[in-house]
This record gives structure tokens, C-alpha cells and sequence, in this order.
């Protein structure tokens, strides 16, 4: 069975993602965008994929490869905009086809998530963060095998380690290889993507910490959207680069990887990681009083 | 930076940036200002475009500073939205009355 997948372009409403990088590779719940719905589709019984992409299509092609670990195939389908759903079905659907999936599975827009088509994505950054909570429980497909549902509410990557003091409220997911240190506390509504690192002391409620996010110790972060060293007030679309990084920095030092720091990218600059200095500092401190202490030895 | 002090109230404003270039200049000239013991001290954050954590100390140091004497009001007006979510990111917002008028 066949099916067309049509990449959102540009969204005015959230910048900080439309700016940095294609919305279909826009990381939610250890995957991104396009490959919850590839994953759908496939449950579905579609296995010939068409992957219409209006910028950032080599990103696309990265993210999905060629299908295989979905036992599907892809074509990726350059396109100068967007099109609409009849305009993708005139143009790529020849009459009288049976092999696509029945409606509305045969062309599908990937401004939701598979099962929320009333929960956009990309309207407002209020409506990102409304769409990933709803999709929480939706997430652990059965080709999910690295999160565990450890408590009504609560899922957490295989390869998380949690402090035994941190508190996990429901609702809340940590993706997988992410770090809690002791005293955190995680949720209600928060959502940790794979491999950040959450400091002790630290709070994220109500709030989306992209992947490779260092939250710092005892730093609150509420109603935001963190990733990298972008804050943004998913209230307000408020957004902050947070100046110093052991507040809230990104863990990559590599800027190629797709999924890196997207937001710190589009700010700029600025968002470059940096070295902790105020950790460099204050460990020559203890170095020179632990030489100091030596010499009169 | 401006500093004015009338009655009891002692009004900070016209602070740009605060960052590790002025927040030593900052807590000088806000301490020294201290002497007149007034009762509420209000520091204008509207101008202020750029915080880091030097000028985060700086309000605490001012926190701790005036934390000796009971009954005196710290009062933020009007930040902008990003050093809004820097002071609650620090939890600054508890130490100080955030007002906007």
C-alpha cells in the first residue's frame, strides 16, 4: 500500500522551529515528527512511502533514511511549497489507483500527530507543548522497546538513570540515556528528550526540555520550552538565551548533528555552547587551596 | 544609571545591562545610596535589555544587604518578558516583588 506524506514548511508561529530546520524532523518523544507518522502508517499496512518535502529535504532524507528500519520504502519528493492536500492528490495520485491506503491515511499532513487531528503542532508554541502532553501515552508504540511505563503516568527510557532521591509526578516521560541528578524534581507535564541531563535540585514542570539539554542545578524551569540554551515561555512565546550555561546549556559540541540545538541555531550566534567558566573558576580555586595546603608540608 | 532617592523610597533606573562589566559598579553605588535607610527600594528593570548571573548576584547581594533591616520592600518594575523568565528560572521572583505599572 502506498501513501504520501506532506512535510510542513515554514510556520510564522513557532520560529524558533521553523527557522532551524525542517518542522517534520522536529524531535518529540525520542523521535521526530515524521517518523511517529512513518511508524503509524506502517501499522497501517503502508510499505511504498512518498515524502513530499518543501525545504530541508536532505534533513528529511536523514532522519528517515531509506525506510528500511520500518521495512518500508521511501521516496523523497522535492516540491518548491507546500501543497495542499487536493493539490498532492491531482498531482500525485493517478485516478483509479487501489493500492494507496483508504482516506484520509492515502495524503496526510504532518502538522499533528497520528490520532490528534485536532491538536496542532505547530500553530503556537502553546499548542506544540499541548500536542506532546496529549501524545505522551499514545508514544510507547510496541516498536518502543527502550521506555517502560514504570508508574500510571510516568515513562522513562531504559537507559535513564534517575537518582533514587529525584520525584518523578505523573504525567511526565525521560527519554532514553537521560541523567537525574538528586533532589530533581520532574513533572507534572514535563517531558525530558533523550539524553538530557537534569542537575540536582532542579524542577521542570509544566515544560519540554529538547534533546541534549543541560538543566542546572536548582534551576526552575516552568511553562517553557528548553533546548540547548533557548528558553522559550510557551505562555507568552517569550524566549530568552540563557547567557550563562550552568543554567541551562546544550550538551553538544557538535553543531551538525539535525537535531542539535535547533532553537540555539536560530537565535543565532549567541547560542554557541561555551565552556562553564564559573565551573573552570571555581575549580582552579580548589586546585590552588589544595596546592596551598601542600606546601607548608 | 540613575539613582534618587525620595521620602523613603529609594528608585534605581535607566540600568541598560547588568552583567559582569557593571554589576560591582552597581552594588557600589546601590550601597552607598543605602545609608539614607529607606523603606522600599525600587529597582526599574523596563531599560534593561541583557542580565547574567553577575547580575543576578548583584540584586541578591542587594537582597542580603537590606535582608538586616525588617519591614524593607525590594520592588522590580516592569522587567522585560526575557528577564522575567531569567528571574523565575533562578527563582528570583521570590525574593523580590515583581510590580508592573
Amino acid at each position: 500500500m502506498k501513501t504520501l506524506l506532506i512535510c510542513p514548511s515554514a510556520r510564522p508561529a513557532v520560529p524558533h522551529f521553523s527557522e532551524s530546520g525542517p518542522l517534520a524532523t522536529a524531535p518529540i518523544l525520542g523521535a521526530c515528527v515524521v517518523s511517529h507518522w512513518i511508524e503509524h502508517l506502517a501499522a497501517l499496512g503502508a510499505r511504498d512511502f512518498h515524502i513530499i518535502a518543501a525545504n530541508g529535504w536532505d534533513n528529511v532524507r536523514a532522519a528517515v533514511g531509506d525506510g528500511a528500519r520500518w521495512g518500508v520504502r521511501i521516496n523523497m519528493i522535492v516540491s518548491g511549497v507546500e501543497p495542499t492536500r487536493d493539490e498532492a492528490v491531482s498531482r500525485y495520485q493517478s485516478k483509479g489507483e487501489s493500492e494507496w491506503l483508504p482516506a484520509p491515511d492515502d495524503v496526510v499532513s504532518m502538522s499533528h500527530l497520528p490520532g490528534c487531528p485536532d491538536l496542532p503542532l505547530f500553530e503556537s508554541y502553546a499548542s506544540w507543548f499541548a500536542a506532546l502532553i496529549a501524545w505522551m501515552p499514545r508514544a510507547l508504540t510496541p516498536a518502543r522497546v527502550r521506555v517502560v511505563e514504570v508508574r500510571p503516568g510516568i515513562w522513562v527510557g531504559s537507559r535513564a538513570r534517575i537518582s533514587p532521591t529525584a520525584q518523578l509526578i505523573a504525567p511526565c516521560w525521560v527519554g532514553d540515556q537521560v541523567f537525574v541528578n538528586a533532589g530533581a524534581v520532574i513533572g507534572p507535564g514535563a517531558i525530558l528528550e533523550d539524553r538530557s541531563v537534569v542537575d540536582s535540585k532542579a524542577h521542570v514542570t509544566q515544560s519540554w526540555i529538547g534533546p541534549e539539554t543541560f538543566v542546572g542545578p536548582m534551576t526552575w524551569v516552568a511553562n517553557s520550552l528548553a533546548w540547548g540554551s533557548t528558553l522559550i515561555d510557551w505562555r507568552t512565546d517569550s524566549s530568552l538565551c540563557v547567557p550563562d550555561p550552568f543554567l541551562l546549556s546544550s550538551l553538544s559540541r557538535l553543531q551538525s548533528a539535525a537535531t542539535t540545538d535547533r532553537f540555539g541555531r536560530a537565535l543565532g550566534a549567541q547560542a554557541r555552547p561555551e565552556p562553564n567558566l564559573n565551573l573552570i573558576t571555581a575549580l582552579h580555586v580548589r586546585l590552588d587551596r589544595g596546592s596551598n595546603q601542600k606546601l607548608p608540608g | 544609571m540613575k539613582i534618587e532617592s525620595l521620602d523613603e523610597c529609594l528608585r534605581i533606573s535607566e540600568i541598560l545591562e547588568l552583567t559582569a562589566v557593571n554589576s560591582a559598579q552597581f552594588q557600589d553605588e546601590v550601597r552607598s545610596a543605602l545609608g539614607d535607610s529607606p523603606s522600599v527600594i525600587e529597582i526599574n528593570l523596563s531599560q534593561t535589555r541583557f542580565m547574567d548571573s553577575s547580575g543576578l548576584g548583584a540584586l541578591f547581594a542587594l537582597y542580603r544587604a537590606t535582608g538586616k533591616h525588617e519591614g524593607v520592600v525590594l520592588r522590580l518594575l516592569n522587567p522585560m518578558p526575557e528577564i522575567q523568565q531569567l528571574l523565575e528560572l533562578t527563582q528570583m521572583q521570590l525574593l523580590f516583588e515583581i510590580v508592573r505599572r
